[in-house]
């Protein structure tokens, strides 16, 4: 027991205590680590969703059949398509296209039906606004799919195709978009607010100028700095376990990998971020500054870790910068634990990347503080 | 009374000039972040590494792998042991099994399953591979003379507007001059309207008989200014960068990005009078303008696909209005007709915003 009573007598610990005590009568503080984590996986993980359903059509039916309206509902029945408008006239389409109030238009000719009838090929006319180029592309996509199906029904037997692709979907059978987005969002949250709060711990001292009292106590500046950062891994690695809850409650996370494994490099990442934010605290002389640069970090950071843009799509420039964003490994290492499972070994580059981070960051701003406090 | 706002806002360029760091970074930051979006994001599925395993090594299966790769949308990668090791190790997005009597099975006329497993974490890169693998064996079995084509009695002529080549940087870019044109220059003027506060400055205001819309309207003016050169800026770099060029004449570009401005910098001095020190101001702006600007405007994600509560905020988010205005600029081309509304919403929104500012500043003021 004795060194128990020796280590709650260290001044390590006496730092670590006020520092604690600080951090807690300090509201926006506690304001900082809680809301807007919380905020943003709700927003983020609510708002992103990429897929592609309900495009806005408009329907001008100038044939007015069984067969036209069999057509536009094939086009409905799957939540892909829904109908804004009907216009009587080809120019009142048109429009509705040219101005955005739909995205795709669609004109049934009034021959539609002889057409099938004498076994000619009916043509149907579609425009699609082609300003978002994703949506654009995948619309397309569909609306030559349903209308080739549709057709192929015409024909009353439909051969069977000779070579089917099964296809499974792993890990995410539902295909839903929240379990895609919500492990990266855990990753961006914790690069957000562990940054921010180290570095501005930090800041606040320099700024006002109590860094300066604390080297005058007969503490070690290795000490000092060991008793910042311990505290916040505490209450950062609180912001963990809110992430994972909001995670299993309202996003419904699979958590198929070990939780414990979770746990540890959610805190090897804590580091991470802790070890940038003092390392702006270091370059920035005040609060300003500081708030200024993290977001000139920040945002490429977030941008190219794969958590909202997947990297495959991004040019090959940037898909290899990427492996340089500590969140880029954060995020891979997320995802598989909680949506794959694969157990350790596919994770462990991921895991040695953020430990070469962690150790890089930490080391370079410690050195750094030293320099600007002797 | 005129006179007197144009001396807060030239004192406030002044203050603005001084600080070389600010002005820096000022200009830098929605550089940077322009460049970043215009180049890194896309959202268009491509390079999708799939491994194959086949276990017929047949004339036939080579040419079925072949036709999966000549669409340049997939690249082949290594797989492991089992179907399911590229995936677990996240090296392959998909693992397609080609059964060893594939070849064998085709040539007698029977049925024969190809098996492809996908990584359904990121769906939307999920459903694009399911449908391309599909519409790729449909290929495989026509240009084979496997099967007799299906007579096809209705065919879709589509045609695709204002984006023919359907290059990406035509949606993204646009939408990144409302992103970084409301982050920055709110984060500006909130800094501005705090920082006094902070020093003490505003007691002199308080005890001058400047009225706080005087004070205020003087500061936005100057942030206004501001910016203005960064918009120019960041437009001017953009276009010469990813060869935008104007679809239509940019008179309602210019209106729609002048009450943008306009409606941003209110949105920096609502949170600067709100908040007590700058790191709050930041945050605010940074993080309430920039979520509320990247994903409820339609930026990325399309607002459809919101769900009901926040879908409404998307509705008094100016970025959702301006970003109508700009790919009306750039790519649609339609002018007033489609966006008249538009630049009426923004100046809305922007007045409202100024006007409680200038409401909590009173309050705030020292009575007479």
């Amino acid at each position: 027991m004795n060194w128990i009573r020796r280590f709650l007598e260290s001044r390590f610990w006496a730092l670590a205590v006020k520092e604690v005590q600080q951090i807690l009568k300090n509201k926006q503080f506690i304001f900082l680590l809680l809301f807007p984590p919380t905020i943003q996986l709700l927003i983020l993980g609510f708002a992103l969703d990429p897929s592609v359903t309900h495009l806005s059509l408009g329907v001008l039916d100038y044939s007015r059949t069984e067969e036209s309206r069999e057509l536009v509902s094939a086009l409905t029945e799957n939540d892909i398509f829904w109908v804004k408008t009907a216009p009587h006239r080809k120019e009142n389409l048109v429009e509705d296209v040219r101005t955005g109030t739909i995205t795709t238009g669609l004109v049934i000719p009034p021959e539609f039906r002889q057409d099938i009838a004498d076994g000619k090929t009916a043509k149907v006319q579609v425009f699609i606004d082609g300003v978002n180029a994703n949506t654009a592309g995948i619309a397309s996509g569909y609306m030559q799919q349903i209308v080739r199906e549709y057709s192929r029904n015409l024909n009353v037997p439909p051969p069977d195709p000779l070579v089917n692709t099964q296809v499974r979907f792993l890990y995410n059978p539902g295909l839903m978009s929240t379990w895609f987005f919500v492990p990266g969002v855990m990753g961006l949250v914790l690069t957000l607010t562990g940054s921010l709060v180290s570095s501005i711990t930090l800041i606040r001292e320099k700024d006002v100028g109590t860094l300066e009292q604390l080297l005058m106590t007969p503490a070690a500046a290795w000490e000092i700095l060991a008793a910042k950062i311990a505290p916040l891994f505490v209450l950062l690695m609180g912001d963990v376990f809110l992430a994972a809850g909001i995670g299993l409650v309202v996003f419904h996370l699979p958590f198929r990998g070990n939780f414990a494994w979770f746990l540890l490099f959610s805190g090897l990442y804590v580091v991470v971020a802790i070890g940038l934010g003092m390392l702006l605290a270091t370059l920035s002389k005040t609060q300003q500054q500081v708030v200024l640069t993290s977001f000139f970090f920040n945002v490429p950071i977030i941008q190219l870790s794969g958590a909202v843009a997947p990297i495959e799509s991004m040019p090959l420039f940037f898909r290899v910068v990427s492996f340089a964003d500590p969140l880029r490994h954060y995020v891979a290492i997320a995802r598989n634990l909680i949506l794959k499972g694969t157990g350790i070994e596919p994770i462990l580059p991921n895991a040695a990347a953020l430990a070469f981070f962690a150790i890089v960051l930490l080391g370079v701003s410690i050195n750094r503080f030293r320099a600007q406090l002797s | 009374m005129f006179r007197r706002i144009l001396a807060q806002c030239q004192k406030e360029l002044a203050q603005f000039r001084r600080d070389r760091l600010t002005v820096a970074l000022a200009f830098l930051l929605p550089l940077g972040m322009m460049l970043i979006y215009g180049f890194a994001i896309r959202l268009e599925a491509q390079n999708l590494p799939i491994s194959v395993q086949d276990f017929d090594r047949s004339p036939l299966s080579r040419t079925y792998i072949a036709r999966l790769f000549a669409t340049n949308q997939f690249i082949p990668v290594r797989s492991g042991e089992s179907p399911t090791d590229s995936l677990d190790r996240g090296d392959a997005i998909a693992s397609v099994v080609i059964p060893p009597d594939f070849s064998r099975k085709i040539k007698a006329d029977k049925d024969v399953d190809v098996q492809v497993l996908v990584d359904g974490s990121d769906v939307n890169n999920a459903r694009v591979v399911q449908n391309s693998i599909r519409a790729t064996t449909n290929f495989f079995i026509q240009t084979n003379q496997l099967q007799p084509p299906a007579e096809r009695s209705v065919d879709a002529e589509v045609r695709l507007w204002f984006n023919p080549g359907l290059r990406e940087a035509l949606y993204i870019v646009p939408g990144a001059f409302a992103v970084v044109l409301w982050v920055f220059p709110s984060m500006l003027s909130a800094i501005a309207v705090v920082r006094e506060k902070e020093q003490g400055t505003i007691l002199q205001v308080y005890s001058s008989d400047l009225t706080s819309f005087e004070w205020l309207l003087g500061k936005v003016m100057a942030y206004v200014v501001v910016a203005a050169g960064e918009a120019t800026l960041v437009m001017g770099v953009a276009i010469l960068l990813f060869r935008m060029e104007f679809a239509t004449n940019p008179l309602p570009l210019l209106v729609g990005t002048f009450v943008y401005l306009l409606s941003s910098v209110s949105f920096g001095t609502f949170i600067g009078v709100r908040s007590s020190n700058q790191n709050a101001a930041v945050q605010g702006t940074a993080i309430a303008g920039f979520l509320s600007s990247f994903l409820l405007s339609g930026f990325i994600y399309r607002i459809d696909n919101i769900p009901f509560p926040l879908s409404l905020i998307c509705n008094i988010i100016p970025a959702r209005y301006y970003i109508l205005i700009t790919r009306d600029a750039f790519v649609r081309g339609t002018g007033w007709i489609g966006i008249w509304y538009a630049p009426i919403i923004i100046l809305a929104i922007g007045c409202l915003l100024f006007l409680v500012s200038t409401k909590i500043m009173s309050k705030m003021q020292l009575k007479e």
